[in-house]
């Protein structure tokens, strides 16, 4: 065949862009971190200086009373119980969403019969099941769970469905000629397509299960960080309520650089694809 | 001995329009043969319902009237020994384009030395070695087009089916593409059919040229094309006869063209 001129393969960097992406890197770090620093010291000069330290607290102070929260052990409990009202909620909320929008958009009778109660259910404001939850599940870990379940499931559901949904039918045809059965239909094409929308999915609904422990915590719990957070804003204790907050922050930033990273592994294709890895 | 590959038996397809109750017939009609081996050319105007034919070749679509004969055998379902071109290269994105052409073999279950082997040599034979681990974003047009004609290859389907493939290329890349194509399909004894718009195209390409009219498409004229192998892609009018034949497609071909109708 002819070898025609079609350049060399891609991924050669040039040397002399190396220098420069050493220095950009610590750069665009510093840039991140100026606002949040910026509004730190902010806080710290107005409080008191502006505002009643009463109503805001300052840094110095939540960092002070996170260090006495985790030395003293007082925190751990509350800790264990939301993270795993967290895991469990998401996990099946998730498992949920994947399951059922992927049978619902591979199958179109099935979505004729039943996207329009999926979508009814998807308007109700989750929040008002809370108390329901309660009285269903119990004050312990089950109605949170349920209440971050169910928040997570819509979001992936609808995010697969439509993942699953937009697969380029002539792409499932040729794989059929191709002498694919249905599993490897499934397996080859179907699970991939839907792959990115399987991930937006699972990050956007990061925060909102940490809201919908946090919201089941808040109508009535015996333990967990949202009644830690409920109670010191109920107690006039602004520096208990800004370190429970702190501690939610941590809890989605980690699960987001986790989804991250995981985002990067499966969606490698993607990645290389000229538009620059995706940041968190 | 019967050496028709694919028999198109008084094809007739209707397709319901949007808003109206009366359907739109396609297709009125239309009958020829592909011998095994031959490199057939379909050529008619825009929205004749030339692909609707390969995808019936394909069995991806029944046809309202007539049969499509693969081998004696009517086509009821999906079509696994053809392989398909569509007209993008509608590679996998989220496989290597070594992944991409394994892939066929690995639907049918070929062992995997075979597979690595065979893979190799598709990849060879469309000029991509060296591409193996690119992902298809990271590859031209061309090149994309050349790894989805691999993937066809590979597997050695009885029939070839090509819808447009050179379409959507630049004038350069696409010349090299036919000529390439002239080549493989030579080398590997291929049955083709090869649907088009481009007459230039068509005779270079074809031992046969097949014009259909304009919707309701009927078959207007299955032309043979003798000029002798390999031909020159690159200089069309250097082929002695080149002018005959292509003038006995557009004299067929010509009479569908009335400007002013929505095609």
């Amino acid at each position: 065949m002819t070898d025609t001129a079609y350049g060399a393969p891609a991924g050669d960097t040039p040397a002399r862009r190396g220098l420069a992406e050493i220095v950009a890197r610590p750069l665009q770090w510093l840039l991140k971190l100026l606002p949040g620093i910026a509004l730190l010291l902010f806080w710290q000069w107005a409080s008191g200086r502006l505002i009643k330290e009463i109503y805001v607290s300052k840094p110095t102070a939540v960092a002070e009373r996170l260090y006495e929260l985790f030395a003293s052990g007082e925190i751990y409990p509350h800790l264990w119980t939301t993270g795993q009202e967290l895991v469990f909620g998401y996990v099946i909320g998730v498992a949920g969403g994947v399951i059922g929008g992927y049978a619902l958009g591979r199958s179109p009778r099935l979505s004729r019969i039943f996207e329009p109660y999926v979508m009814a259910f998807y308007g109700i404001p989750k929040i008002a099941l809370a108390p329901l939850f309660i009285i269903w599940f119990g004050i312990g870990m089950g109605s949170k769970i349920a209440l971050a379940a169910i928040m997570v499931f819509f979001l992936v559901f609808y995010n697969v469905f439509a993942g699953v949904r937009s697969v380029d039918r002539e792409l499932v045809n040729l794989t059929l000629i191709m002498g694919a059965n249905q599993r490897q239909l499934t397996w080859h094409v179907f699970l991939p397509a839907a792959a990115p929308y399987v991930m937006l999915g699972m990050r956007l609904a990061i925060p909102y299960s940490v809201i919908g422990v946090i919201v089941g915590e808040f109508t009535s719990s015996a333990q967990g960080l949202g009644l830690f957070i409920h109670e010191a804003s109920s107690t006039y204790d602004p520096a208990g309520v800004f370190a429970g907050i702190v501690i939610l922050l941590a809890f989605v930033t980690i699960a987001n650089i986790l989804a991250g990273r995981l985002e990067r592994r499966l969606l490698r294709w993607r990645a290389l694809s000229g538009a620059g890895p995706a940041d968190i | 001995m019967n050496d028709r590959a694919l028999v198109f038996d008084g094809i007739g397809q209707d397709f319901p329009s949007p808003g109206q109750r009366n359907k739109v017939r396609v297709l009125d009609g239309i009958s020829f043969d592909v011998d095994r081996g031959k490199f057939v050319a379909v050529i008619g105007p825009s929205g004749c319902g030339k692909s609707t034919l390969l995808q019936m070749a394909a069995g991806l679509l029944m046809p309202t009237r007539g049969a499509v004969r693969h081998r004696g055998r009517k086509i009821g379902s999906i079509n696994t020994e053809v392989g398909f071109v569509p007209q993008q290269a509608q590679l996998f994105p989220w496989k290597t384009l070594a992944e991409n052409i394994e892939l066929p073999l690995l639907l049918r279950g070929v062992a995997a030395d075979e597979r690595r082997e065979r893979v190799a040599g598709a990849l060879n034979s469309v000029g991509l070695k060296g591409f193996e681990q690119h992902y298809p974003s990271q590859l031209s047009g061309g090149m994309q087009k050349r790894g989805s004609i691999a993937r066809t290859l590979v597997y050695r389907p009885d029939i070839i089916l090509m819808d447009e493939p050179f379409g959507a290329l630049d004038a350069q890349t696409r010349m090299v593409m036919q000529s390439d194509l002239q080549t493989l399909s030579m080398e590997a004894g291929a049955t083709v059919i090869f649907v088009t718009h481009d007459i230039t195209e068509a005779v270079l390409l074809a031992d046969h040229v097949v014009v259909l009219s304009q919707r309701p498409s009927r078959l207007l004229a299955n032309i043979p094309i003798d000029l002798p192998r390999p031909r020159n892609m690159f200089e069309p009018f250097r082929n002695s006869g080149f002018e005959a034949a292509y003038d006995a497609v557009w004299t067929e071909f010509r009479s569908q063209l009335d400007t002013g109708r929505v095609h």
